[in-house]
């Protein structure tokens, strides 16, 4: 699993790539933890090149929600494959996400 | 500060008296506004708004030049600070007085409801206004002790009365101008439109909380196909957590967290669905419990998902129905379109779910 974090005037975009499952989203808290600091900004998801998201990733999704709806910022879920978005729906959590 | 030399002796006394008290008025009208808005709070009011003044130097020597004979002293003047507090609906305006009469000490004898110096054939200026001191038991400010002994005018009013007001204030009042009958009567018309206008609001607002409770008591009596689907009734319906069952047993599935969320964008598509009574969805989620679970069970059986949100269970549900009554891909589509807003994915996922469920038992029941 990696991420990359790119800043642009008011956007933060994290480009997830391979699979996050329970150990990669333990690895990848801090950062998130971090990054809901920041979450009265836009945040971009950008999905395009995650292959897999277990529960913890959806938590983790969560928690960057919760934080920006406190914050008044957004989160934008960007280019999901169909198999993350059949997660998304099967647990129903696709409309909570502004999915681009 | 006012040129106050050519003033009455008297009068100059007291503008000196006011000149030393300013920095307590000053105070008051920090501290007063900010204990109300506490209060309404404590009691649950909407209120529009709270304004305050202290009355200028200039405008406090014009109405001492009219009627300042009788004041003994300062104390005796009790508008140099002003509170206005602005309710939406005329039956707030009692409870605010109310509320005045808890936390203050109400002068009476100096306190006046305009409400009731009008004659049943005039309409007019309507305003309640409280002469009012701070009780220590309220507020005190052991380096100003004067704060709870100087009085001051709460002026209570609505929205409407308050723009009525004003346009009568700026028309006329205080100008020194005699202003010609017909537009006296023009603005009392107004008043009395105003007037109506501020009771129907109220009716409607009445109304609407007898409609509320009503719905409540036929939500909890179960009468549910006497209860027409609306924005209010699904709301009180949703208190019931008609969908809680069905959610705990799809969380057992895989011991999974249920993250709450809020189910109000289901009313639309209860309502293209030609739901019409709170007991339509009742019947659905009586008729279609064990298909929507049966879709949760394949969907998330053979995984290790162990969290889902509480609108897995109604999302479910619907899908069950759309398929069993005919709805094909298109309805789950258009399904998915309302929950999540229009996308191409959703397209992707009415076949994902149209293929997943078509040999599940209930589409073959």
């Amino acid at each position: 699993m990696n991420i990359n974090i790119s800043r642009e005037n008011n956007t933060i975009t994290v480009y997830f790539s391979g699979r996050l499952d329970t150990p990669a989203a333990q690895e990848i808290t801090p950062q998130m933890n971090a990054l809901a600091e920041e979450a009265s900004n836009s945040i971009i998801l950008d999905c395009s090149e995650l292959t897999y998201i277990s529960s913890s990733g959806l938590r983790i999704f969560l928690m960057l929600r919760k934080a920006a709806a406190e914050k008044g910022g957004k989160i934008i879920v960007r280019s999901i494959t169909n198999d993350i978005r059949s997660v998304f729906m099967m647990t129903g959590f696709l409309n909570l996400f502004e999915i681009h | 500060m006012t040129d106050t030399t050519t003033l009455d002796p008297h009068i100059q006394e007291l503008l000196m008296q006011y000149r030393q008290l300013l920095p307590i008025y000053e105070q008051m009208v920090e501290v007063i506004p900010e204990k109300l808005k506490e209060f309404f709070a404590d009691a649950g009011f909407i209120i529009a708004a709270v304004e305050h003044r202290v009355k200028t130097e200039a405008s406090l020597a014009g109405k001492l030049q009219l009627k300042g004979s009788k004041y003994n002293s300062i104390h005796d003047v009790t508008d140099v600070v002003g509170i206005r507090v602005i309710t939406f609906y005329v039956d707030d305006v009692d409870k605010v007085a109310s509320v005045l009469e808890r936390w203050f000490e109400i002068d009476w004898e100096n306190s006046i409801d305009k409400r009731k110096v009008h004659e049943i054939d005039s309409f007019g200026y309507l305003s309640v206004h409280y002469i009012c001191r701070i009780p220590e038991s309220s507020y005190s400010d052991p380096e100003h002790p004067e704060l709870n002994r100087i009085r001051f005018e709460v002026q209570m009013r609505t929205v409407l009365q308050h723009a009525w007001a004003n346009m009568n204030h700026d028309t006329g009042y205080k100008s020194g101008v005699e202003i010609p009958k017909v537009y006296k009567r023009n603005l009392s018309r107004l008043a009395g439109l105003l007037e109506l206008v501020d009771d129907e609001f109220s009716r409607i607002r009445r109304e609407l909380s007898n409609y509320r409770r009503q719905v409540q008591k036929l939500v909890a009596s179960g009468n549910l196909s006497e209860v027409l689907l609306d924005g209010d009734s699904f709301q009180s319906y949703l208190q019931i957590g008609p969908f809680d069952a069905l959610t705990r047993r799809i969380a057992s599935i895989n011991q999974a967290e249920i993250h709450p969320v809020d189910l109000s964008a289901f009313l639309p598509l209860f309502q293209a669905m030609r739901f019409k009574t709170l007991g339509d969805i009742d019947a659905l989620v009586k008729n279609y419990f064990d298909a929507a679970y049966q879709i949760a069970c394949f969907q998330i059986g053979l995984t290790d998902i162990d969290i889902v949100s509480s609108s897995v269970a109604p999302q479910n549900l619907c899908t069950a129905y759309i398929l069993k009554n005919g709805g094909g891909r298109i309805g789950l589509k258009l399904m998915l379109d309302m929950l999540n807003g229009p996308s191409e994915g959703n397209e992707a996922m009415a076949s994902f779910l149209l293929e997943q469920t078509k040999d599940l038992p209930f589409m073959n029941q």
